[in-house]
């Protein structure tokens, strides 16, 4: 009863974060991260759940203060890849908890289309968040997507938040 | 049919014309593939991607899979990884350690070198068949090694490499100068795809000319968070290394994890970062020291390696699949020595800007895929304009277009010779 409560929490803010997102309310889908949060993007050629973006190669490595940098840079016609911006869908499914001292851990699958154009590119794979409470809220420390797929093909950017 | 192909220059005025139908003809595209892939070097991999003896990796070169592999005394090979059998791909792992590959279809096993070492039912075959060379996994024609750099080159004749560098050579030497304890490739590839020419992003790796435009969000952050060390202007030259290979080399507004602190790393890394400018003074020289610790170098070798010591050091390769379609590949290069605070703040630092997901290169694969769709109007509006920096006294600038003139030039006397 108690898991499926905390399930049920962690899946409301991650469902939250989904459609932040989608709505591009990327202001807002930064005060779902605590002030020491990061976002990882791991690369496709080694497994992404043990890469480590001190050693490895990552497509995304972004601390707190890059993710506040990213979303600014987000909101300007002059970042052209989101200009006009894509359409995009967050999917997330398959969620599943566990919590530790002073720290929930979650995994979960997800699909993200992003659409723009003439093309639709999907990206799949599965998300590992590292979540903490704070004044009895909810705050993402670190949150890892992990891309089940052999490589960033067939497109090329990763220019929306996954 | 081809002459409508050739690019046109009149230095006189001052014009430079590049067709677009290069861009998006499938007979070019196949011509590419007889005249540039086939002929010219092609980097294959780093030596430190197979550190032990039996380390191999595969990877596709120019279309074909290749299997690049080091055997039990350490020498390297590279091979075409088709079974002489029935053609299956041998190996099918990217990487790792192993003295034998086996074919999955019927099992015939190949040593490091390509030697069949054995085949299930061999009491079938006549008495030298397991000798007969067609029997072996055949070898690339030619692999050269330049450094740590290997080359492979799928014609049996031709030039040989350290000819065909021309003077890039002295650039890959200085990158491979950053530490004494040499350079390796960090964990982690940058696989990716874009809808565009891949001459577009041979063009765009070397044009200093986009910069302040395409990327202008990137430079108002470097602003932002580096304080007045993000003000250092865009400022340098173009140079032709001849063969089709030229580079940019300048000064630019971001930390370089070599001598160049940016407030974005924190204080605890100014000391090593000045400990290692310091060295690198005594072991180079004060003017090499200088020029590889402050300047930026993006260098293409022609037809498609790009070595860019910028924010980061990357190596990046790409083929077409068709006229409009190209695959990437991107590693980190980075000191085989340097300290976790180091490495962490490098890797930091590259996807910064580079890479699908950095500040930088989703606007680059915007930029090209426009460029192609562009294209599309090819019959009425004909002609790219590559002319800035003809009329220019003293050296090019490294924001003139003298490095895609390079690059066409060769593009284009290559085409034409296998025309003739």
């Amino acid at each position: 009863m108690e898991k499926h409560r905390l399930r049920l929490d962690v899946e409301e803010l991650l469902y939250t974060e989904a459609d932040l997102l989608d709505q591009w309310k990327l202001q807002e889908w930064l005060t779902l991260y605590s002030d020491d949060a990061h976002y990882y993007v791991p690369p496709t050629d080694i497994p992404g759940d043990d890469a480590d973006p001190n050693t490895d190669l990552f497509y995304i490595c972004d601390d707190r203060r890059r993710m506040q940098e990213r979303v600014i840079r987000l909101t300007k016609p002059g970042a052209h890849s989101e200009w006009p911006r894509s359409k995009t869908r967050h999917v997330v499914g398959n969620v599943r908890v566990a919590r530790e001292p002073n720290l929930i851990r979650a995994r979960a699958s997800f699909a993200v289309w992003r659409s723009k154009d003439t093309t639709s590119d999907v990206f799949v794979g599965h998300y590992l968040y590292e979540i903490i409470e704070l004044d009895g809220l909810m705050r993402i420390r670190k949150k890892t997507s992990v891309l089940d797929m052999e490589a960033l093909r067939p497109h090329a950017r990763i220019s929306i938040i996954l | 049919m081809f002459n409508e192909m050739r690019i046109f220059a009149d230095r006189e005025r001052g014009r430079f014309l590049v067709p677009r139908r290069a861009f998006t003809d499938r007979e070019v595209f196949e011509r590419e593939y007889a005249a540039i892939f086939k002929r010219c070097w092609l980097y294959l991999g780093h030596a430190s991607e197979l550190p032990h003896p039996t380390s191999f990796l595969t990877r596709i070169v120019a279309r074909r899979p290749i299997l690049f592999t080091r055997d039990r005394d350490g020498d390297y090979h590279a091979l075409l990884n088709s079974c002489p059998h029935r053609g299956a791909v041998v190996c099918r792992e990217r990487r790792g350690k192993s003295p034998a590959f086996m074919c999955m279809y019927h099992g015939w096993t190949f040593g490091s070198d390509g030697h069949l070492m054995t085949l299930p039912g061999s009491a079938a075959y006549g008495p030298d068949f397991r000798s007969d060379p067609q029997k072996q996994m055949t070898r690339v024609p030619r692999m050269e090694r330049f450094g740590d750099f290997f080359f492979i080159n799928f014609s049996k004749d031709g030039e040989d490499l350290p000819a065909y560098l021309a003077d890039s050579g002295d650039y890959l030497k200085l990158v491979s100068e950053h530490s004494e304890s040499g350079m390796v490739v960090v964990g982690g590839t940058q696989e990716y795809a874009i809808r565009g020419n891949w001459k577009l992003l041979a063009e765009n790796s070397f044009d200093g000319y986009h910069a302040k435009c395409t990327h202008s969000t990137y430079l108002e952050y470097l602003r932002n968070a580096n304080g007045a060390l993000g003000a250092t202007a865009l400022a340098g030259e173009g140079v032709d290394l001849h063969r089709g290979h030229a580079v940019i080399e300048y000064t630019a507004p971001w930390g370089r994890p070599i001598a160049s602190w940016v407030p974005l790393w924190g204080e605890e890394g100014r000391a090593e970062i000045d400990a290692i400018y310091a060295a690198l003074e005594r072991r180079l020289g004060r003017d090499r020291a200088a020029r590889l610790a402050t300047k930026n170098r993006n260098m293409v070798i022609f037809p498609n390696l790009v070595i860019n010591d910028i924010m980061a050091i990357t190596i990046r390769t790409f083929y077409p699949t068709a006229p409009d379609h190209v695959l990437v590949n991107a590693w980190a290069l980075a000191p085989a020595k340097e300290s976790e605070w180091l490495r962490k703040y490098r890797l930091f630092n590259f996807t910064e800007f580079l890479g699908p997901g950095g500040f930088a290169t989703p606007d680059d694969v915007e930029a090209i895929e426009k460029c192609q769709a562009g294209y599309a109007t090819s019959d009425e509006v004909p002609f790219n304009d590559i002319s800035k920096g003809m009329f220019g006294d003293g050296p090019p600038s490294f924001d003139d277009e003298m490095q895609m003139r390079a690059f066409w030039t060769e593009w284009d006397r290559r085409l034409a010779a296998s025309e003739a």
